[in-house]
């Protein structure tokens, strides 16, 4: 037990320092990334799995119900936040026409596609399934 | 030895954010501003929180955990406004 508690700051600091280098390197992204999207891409997945593993190692450093019962809490709404806003950027900057790197492309256009639905209604081909042989 | 670690941690912290904020105020559109502004409120929610451990003054979980949601709520905001003109 003693054994225990003197090793648990240790997995806590291993777990804090884990997610500070993923932190530093969403940020390096973030500053050398030549795109919106990328920059993006970037920040929403080093952002949210650094704060988890600080948040998991703050927990291991509280050692408190209720207050690990918070943390659980704030890193539940980062891990559901991040996404979210990072799709709400993506979805913003596509409508905004913002332009993308030299040399990217767009494979599978679903917006286009989608308005192009809703302007022309389906037309349903009808099916030839007893014919082939 | 776990305070200084988490004394370090707090000042590289405050770098990632003021290398953010280098990347808002050079960022060439809006958007790359609102994705560093994301950044650096993680960063202050990991920073209040590492101050709850080393002054032993729990409560600030509470105002880090308002934080997450009024950042979010202000991000939901600046987006919907690029997005349609209008807030409300």
């Amino acid at each position: 037990m003693i054994f225990v508690q003197q090793v648990i700051p240790y997995v806590a600091l291993f777990f804090i320092f884990s997610g500070f280098f993923f932190l530093l390197v969403g940020v390096v992204g973030l500053l050398r990334l030549p795109d919106v999207y990328t920059r993006m891409h970037a920040m929403g997945k080093c952002d949210t799995l650094g704060t988890g593993m600080v948040l998991i190692g703050l927990m291991l450093l509280f050692a408190d119900i209720t207050n690990v019962t918070k943390l659980l809490l704030i890193a539940a709404m980062i891990a559901t936040i991040n996404p979210v806003v990072t799709h709400l950027i993506a979805k913003t900057a596509y409508n905004r026409g913002t332009p993308m790197a030299e040399g990217s492309f767009l494979i599978n256009d679903y917006v286009a596609s989608q308005r192009r639905r809703r302007r022309q209604p389906l037309v349903t081909e009808p099916e030839k399934g007893g014919d082939i042989c | 030895m776990v305070e200084i670690a988490l004394y370090a941690l707090v000042f590289g912290l405050i770098i990632i954010s003021l290398l953010s904020i280098a990347r808002a105020y050079s960022g060439p559109t809006v958007l790359d501003r609102v994705v560093a502004m994301n950044m650096i409120t993680t960063n202050v929610v990991l920073t209040i929180l590492i101050f709850a451990y080393l002054d032993n003054s729990f409560y600030y979980v509470d105002v880090a955990f308002v934080f997450v949601l009024g950042a979010f709520i202000g991000t939901l905001c600046i987006l919907k406004l690029l997005r349609e003109g209008h807030i409300l």
